[in-house]
């Protein structure tokens, strides 16, 4: 993390509370929580977890799909809350541009998808005599031969992924924002995708965050990683750092459990589970104190602040 | 022993219309055996018809699937039967004792208005008659529980009181609870999160050596299969391409596909440069003639566009269809 790179996007403080049930059965679920970090300029930053720790909520607040209660996005200094007139938000839009999870779901199926090409150009007034639908379907390795007037079912899941991925180039964005954008791809074709994150950062200087549960994709593209539990990052720093030798207890026990695609590395040590996670939404001090090897008197009742150790930000009182 | 054989089985789902006959040929030509007491894993992409192929041995090939040839044997009690040509009265039997299956979703498996109890007494009393609650039903159903490390208090509770990685386990619980010979698994683990993930993987193993049964798994997460399985199956467009023991295959694949396969997996502690399999699967309904990989395949021969290759022994106990494959070569010559 070195501080001479150009910063694209901060948050700071960021919090979304959820409201669940009605009437006398209402309560709180706090989904995100003083959540600070950035991406830098030609950066692959990573925010992995499990399903249900936030994780594309905060996608959402980045892209101004939701409010967040608390806390602000900054986009190359500039609060986005501030841009109220739709010029500068769309000048934002243009910067910041999003691919989802779901390929088919992506597109409309009655509509030719290089009608989602040349819309997107000329929405955001992109010049309509240059070449922009070719070039960035160049890109993606695509050719508008095999594009135009074709319907989504004509295409494969990884095809698909690579058009929204091309759409998004349209409007020459800095920053993408990548919900789980391999986890419907097919396993021979997922790879293709996450070299084509590699490939535009390096030589288009387009920033990526992407957003997974998959810590092996994430070992593999991402230049820093931050771990999202219930709503926190609980640790976060480069991704060498972070995932060969995890700090945190609940990144220790993320990196034990998720299956390494190598016969000779099968699980040997029995795991239990035990509470819910509502339950531990609900918690006051750290979240994971309820599964914690280490867990101590102070964490049942103190949220852990942000601690610096060894070139990384952990959450955990084991490092004060 | 083989506990299962099929024989040149065809699944098709036909869709018919006056004007035109469409049919995807899911599961296309196979023939396998199946040993007892065995993981077996199936993996493949999706719409490669893993799943199809699972369904059909299962039993539960409806309309527009349709069963077009071939047969599935499985041994039962020492002799080979044909469930293709049983009676649903003779096959109901043999259903849940002796062949069962997890299903992905476990919130559809249960029943959302009944307490998990009443679930498991519904699939119990189906099967055997209970004339004394206590001896006959709570307290084998105790012991099932209890051997396989899950709570009492679940089955006082409603599906949508559990956690999903619990209600998997639950069900997985209520498909094993009449110790059946094999059990059918169709990506028991997918959906779930990484912990309880594990979980499931753990208690499918515990299942596997308390009850010495066979399972099929079925899922694309070469990762689980690595944990899991002894023994790999790789489908690929309706057929078989290779089969082998877990750690031959992950060492040493033969097919191309599976070559791709294992080289794009991405490993922790590994940055170095991978790369996908060449263009995409080609769809069920419009398969290239020849071997169905030939058009991605980077060494296709002549022969490959013309004739699909015979799933073949190439060492002891790996299988592989492929014309590199030199016996396979020296056979057509």
């Amino acid at each position: 993390m070195s501080n001479t790179r150009e910063e694209l996007i901060r948050t700071e403080k960021l919090q979304k509370i959820f409201v669940v049930g009605g009437g006398f059965a209402r309560s709180k679920l706090v989904a995100v929580d003083d959540v600070n970090f950035h991406v830098n300029k030609d950066e692959i930053f990573t925010l992995a977890g499990e399903s249900g720790c936030g994780k594309s909520t905060v996608s959402k607040m980045l892209l101004g799909f939701l409010e967040p209660n608390e806390g602000k996005v900054y986009y190359k200094g500039e609060d986005i809350s501030n841009l109220k007139k739709w010029k500068d938000k769309k000048g934002f839009m243009k910067e910041v541009q999003s691919i989802f999870q779901n390929p088919f779901e992506t597109f409309n199926p009655l509509r030719k998808v290089d009608s989602y090409l040349y819309d997107t150009q000329k929405h955001y007034g992109m010049n309509h005599k240059g070449r922009v639908v070719e070039e960035s379907l160049e890109a993606v390795g695509l050719d508008i031969s095999e594009v135009k007037g074709r319907y989504p079912n004509e295409f494969s899941g990884g095809q698909l992924q690579r058009i929204s991925i091309a759409r998004a180039l349209i409007t020459r964005p800095s920053l993408l924002v990548a919900d789980e954008p391999v986890s419907m791809v097919d396993a021979s074709l997922r790879m293709s995708i996450v070299n084509l994150f590699k490939e535009l950062r390096d030589k288009r200087h387009v920033s990526v965050l992407y957003i997974t549960h998959d810590l092996a994709t994430a070992y593999y593209v991402s230049d820093r990683i931050g771990i999202m539990f219930r709503g926190n990052i609980i640790e976060m720093g480069d991704v060498e750092d972070v995932l060969m030798n995890p700090k945190h207890p609940y990144t220790q026990m993320l990196k034990e459990s998720i299956p390494e695609a190598d016969p000779k590395k099968k699980w040997t040590e029995r795991i239990s589970i035990k509470e819910l996670e509502t339950e531990e939404y609900m918690r006051k001090g750290c979240k994971f104190a309820g599964r914690c090897p280490y867990v101590m008197e102070k964490c049942k009742d103190n949220m852990p602040e942000e601690i610096s150790v060894e070139n990384r930000m952990v959450r955990c009182w084991l490092y004060e | 022993m083989n506990i299962l054989k099929t024989e040149n089985l065809k699944s098709y789902y036909i869709f018919e219309t006056p004007t035109e006959k469409k049919e995807v040929k899911a599961v296309n030509d196979v023939s396998i055996d199946i040993e007892e007491d065995k993981i077996y894993g199936i993996a493949g992409e999706s719409g490669c018809g893993k799943s199809t192929f699972l369904k059909t041995i299962c039993g539960l090939a409806e309309p527009p699937l349709r069963i077009v040839g071939g047969t599935i044997y499985y041994l039962v009690n020492g002799k080979y039967v044909d469930i293709t040509k049983l009676k649903e009265e003779e096959y109901r039997k043999l259903r849940w004792e002796y062949i069962s299956y997890i299903p992905q979703g476990s919130m559809s498996a249960l029943n959302p208005i009944i307490r998990v109890k009443e679930s498991f007494k519904d699939f119990v009393t189906a099967h055997k008659k209970i004339k004394d609650e206590q001896k006959d039903f709570e307290e084998p159903l105790r012991k099932h529980l209890n051997a396989l490390g899950l709570p009492m208090r679940v089955l006082k509770s409603y599906p949508h009181q559990l956690s999903g990685g619990m209600r998997q386990r639950v069900t997985i619980a209520l498909a094993t609870i009449l110790n059946p010979r094999i059990i059918l698994a169709d990506e028991p683990t997918t959906a779930l999160d990484v912990v309880a993930q594990r979980a499931v993987i753990q208690l499918l193993k515990d299942i596997q050596t308390l009850q010495k049964n066979t399972i099929i798994l079925v899922t694309h997460d070469m990762a689980v299969h690595a944990n899991i399985s002894n023994r790999m199956l790789i489908m690929y467009a309706g057929i078989f391409v290779e089969e082998a023991d877990t750690e031959e295959l992950f060492e040493n694949p033969l097919h191309p596909y599976t070559q791709f396969l294992i080289g794009s997996l991405p490993k922790m502690g590994d940055k170095s440069y991978k790369i996908s399999a060449p263009g995409s699967p080609p769809s069920l309904a419009n398969l290239p003639q020849g071997c169905p990989f030939h058009p991605r395949c980077p060494y296709v021969m002549d022969i490959c566009k013309k004739e699909r290759p015979a799933l073949v022994e190439m060492k002891p106990s790996h299988k592989v269809s492929c014309f590199l494959n030199s016996k396979e070569r020296m056979q057509n010559e």
